[in-house]
């Protein structure tokens, strides 16, 4: 890992040196234990800062679309002959390239606009696991070494094994190389265990309706709209999301249950076939809503019906934007 | 002031006892974390938790609130106060930091000359409990640095301490005697405020995080625009962790919900970190990216709200430090201001 890092960071200040990207998005260091958090490294010195490592949560490619889209509207304001081009170098994981290729797919920006430095990836830690093996207590310092994680807490020091705290999503990865890249660091990582991507699904869909609803009502009860979700999810990057639109207003944002239900199923419906199972909005979620759970009943569902898997390679478009005529349509009418 | 002891293995009963009688809000166990909640029956309430994830700011300023409900019809609008009245109630579990946040909004909402009715009924009927910290919870706690301490009394009306074998328990307004009755008869040591000193000292020495908060005014005061406010932010994702989980925040947005003919006014939580918050009618917005908005927010807690009611709006419970999914750290913010 140290070995990648150090690449990493000599990759990365070389891009900016040459000024082949006006701006690196990667990973530094928290100011919490176990935490790297993003960066914007626009100063050549200041890729030393970078990090890669198994704090690296957050999907990086949410940043890639904020930052190229707002330079494109303000470029709107400038004279099209004194117009700049923003090129975005970004430290790409598996699930970040796979956003990457939907951002393409959808039309989002032109390749030439990122430059991907691509790593390999063996899972992120799940703060909510830790804290659970941890018995709730607070981390004083910690470490990752090899495969194992040592915490240190008020009642002392322990070694935890890292697969017993890595994120669900990364346990059953299936894309943790990148799927595109301009500059790839180190060795492909060894495969996840995809194998097992839909146990939990498969377990979900066996209940019964009543089951299955009361599970849902259940987690969006906890639910208190502060967006974290859509906020760090790459795929949701409408200009005006339907719940802030007043004219007219689709949901409300009171007391009623249903309001927030209502939010959550419909963030949920736009993910058909854009959910890259990066995690992030689980991982965000301060309140631990399970969100994954349904997204990635829906990512079994675009499977199973048209044999995607959003972002996993740029010749399998988007199902719901695309159409073949041997698409299934059954579901339509007997769901 | 009145003073008990009450031996430690009695608290959760007596607690439970007030449970009875009236509607006690209380930190208990939920599968994400320590939140404060009514007390139902059969739930125990915890007391030797950190801190709760949510503050209990809610209790007094919920979410989301009926103001009023109004129809219309033939003849024009009628109007209907919400007309729920607060009952007494007991908040148990707070923190002293939390606790001291009540001080802090209520100069906002309970103001000689603007008073909100919402807020200040449901506070007014509240005694507030608090258990102090005898070890600071957290290493990222910061009151000391914010003008409290882990067993400040601001806010509370009755204050329990770990004293070893048993709680002392202080009486610290009439609003808190109310709740003597339920502590029985034993009367506090007296070396117990002795005792109590020596715990404070070394719980005050031992807060890991000291932030130079008091020390950056004179830079907000003078510096509205300056190239550090294009540091902070670029990593926000524009969520409502922080301000959510904050005790002291407590911007609101008012809107209606309309069916038919009938309508209520609601006021909900809002956040200086959306987009939405500012946005205005024409579509412009004052405070057009995520820049603007944390300078907003560092400004409301370490120099607009010192203006207005000379008190930093922050009492230190490092929530937002410990929440915030990408680590934006207040703690980082105001030491890095303070370097400038």
């Amino acid at each position: 890992m140290e070995n990648i890092e150090k690449k990493l960071r000599e990759e990365a200040k070389l891009l900016l040196a040459e000024k082949r990207v006006d701006v690196i998005i990667g990973y530094e260091k928290g100011t919490l234990p176990f935490t790297a958090t993003p960066c914007f490294i626009t100063d050549p010195e200041n890729a030393e800062k970078l990090v890669w490592n198994a704090c690296c949560v957050q999907n990086l490619a949410k940043f890639v679309h904020d930052v190229i889209s707002q330079h494109k509207e303000s470029q709107k304001r400038v004279k099209p002959e004194d117009r700049k081009k923003k090129v975005v170098g970004v430290v790409g994981r598996g699930c970040a390239t796979r956003s990457i290729v939907l951002h393409l797919q959808e039309k989002q920006y032109d390749r030439g606009d990122v430059v991907i430095i691509g790593v390999p990836c063996t899972g992120y830690i799940d703060g909510k696991k830790l804290a659970v093996q941890i018995g709730g207590e607070e981390v004083l310092e910690g470490s990752v070494e090899g495969d194992q994680v040592k915490v240190k807490t008020a009642s002392g020091e322990k070694s935890i094994t890292l697969k017993d705290v890595l994120a669900d999503n990364c346990l059953t990865c299936r894309f943790n190389n990148p799927i595109i890249s301009d500059i790839m660091i180190g060795e492909n990582a060894p495969p996840m265990d995809p194998d097992h991507e839909y146990d939990e699904v498969g377990a979900f869909e066996n209940l019964s309706t009543e089951e299955r609803w009361a599970y849902f009502t259940k987690e969006m009860g906890k639910c208190i709209r502060c967006y974290a979700c859509r906020q760090v999810c790459p795929s949701c990057y409408c200009k005006v999301c339907f719940v802030e639109q007043s004219q007219p207003r689709w949901v409300g944002i009171g007391a009623d249950e249903t309001d927030t239900q209502v939010f959550q199923l419909m963030r949920l419906f736009h993910m058909v076939g854009r959910c890259v199972d990066c995690g992030s909005c689980s991982a965000v979620c301060p309140m631990g809503v399970d969100l994954r759970k349904f997204l990635k009943k829906l990512d079994k569902d675009g499977f199973d019906l048209f044999g995607n898997r959003a972002g996993s390679s740029m010749d399998d478009p988007p199902p719901l934007s695309t159409y073949k005529e041997n698409d299934k349509q059954d579901f339509i009418f007997d769901p | 002031m009145e003073k008990r002891s009450i031996k430690k293995e009695t608290l959760t009963g007596i607690i439970k006892k007030i449970a009875g009688e009236m509607r006690v809000f209380a930190p208990v166990k939920e599968e994400d974390g320590v939140f404060f909640r009514v007390l139902g029956e059969g739930v125990e309430p915890q007391i030797n938790y950190a801190n709760t994830k949510n503050a209990p700011k809610n209790i007094f300023f919920p979410r989301t609130e009926k103001m009023m409900k109004y129809t219309r019809t033939d003849k024009g609008m009628e109007f209907v106060e919400n007309g729920e009245e607060a009952k007494d109630a007991v908040l148990f579990g707070a923190r002293p930091c939390d606790a001291r946040s009540f001080v802090l909004l209520d100069r906002l909402f309970d103001q000689e000359k603007y008073k909100d009715p919402y807020y200040v009924d449901k506070r007014e009927k509240t005694v507030i409990l608090t258990i102090a910290c005898v070890h600071p919870p957290y290493s990222t706690c910061f009151c000391t640095s914010v003008g409290g301490s882990p067993t400040s009394e601001e806010g509370s009306d009755v204050m329990l301490t770990d004293v070893g074998d048993s709680y002392l328990v202080e009486f610290l307004t009439p609003k808190g005697e109310k709740l003597l009755k339920y502590f029985g008869d034993t009367q506090a040591d007296a070396d117990a405020e002795a005792k109590k000193k020596e715990i404070a000292e070394k719980a005050a020495s031992e807060i890991a995080s000291h932030v130079p908060a008091k020390e950056i005014k004179t830079f907000l005061d003078e510096n509205f625009e300056h190239p550090f406010w294009d540091t902070i932010h670029q990593k926000c994702l524009a969520c409502g962790t922080c301000t959510f989980l904050c005790p002291t925040c407590h911007c609101f947005d008012i809107s209606d919900e309309v069916k038919g003919p009938d309508g209520v006014r609601i006021r909900n939580w809002d956040s200086c970190m959306f987009p939405m918050f500012t946005m205005e009618t024409s579509g412009h917005n004052p405070r057009p990216s995520q820049k603007e908005r944390w300078r907003q927010r560092t400004m409301h807690k370490f120099k607009y709200y010192v203006d207005m009611f000379n008190a930093i709006s922050c009492v230190g419970c490092g929530r937002c430090v410990m929440y915030c999914p990408v680590n934006i750290d207040i703690r980082k913010i105001v030491t890095d201001i303070s370097k400038l």
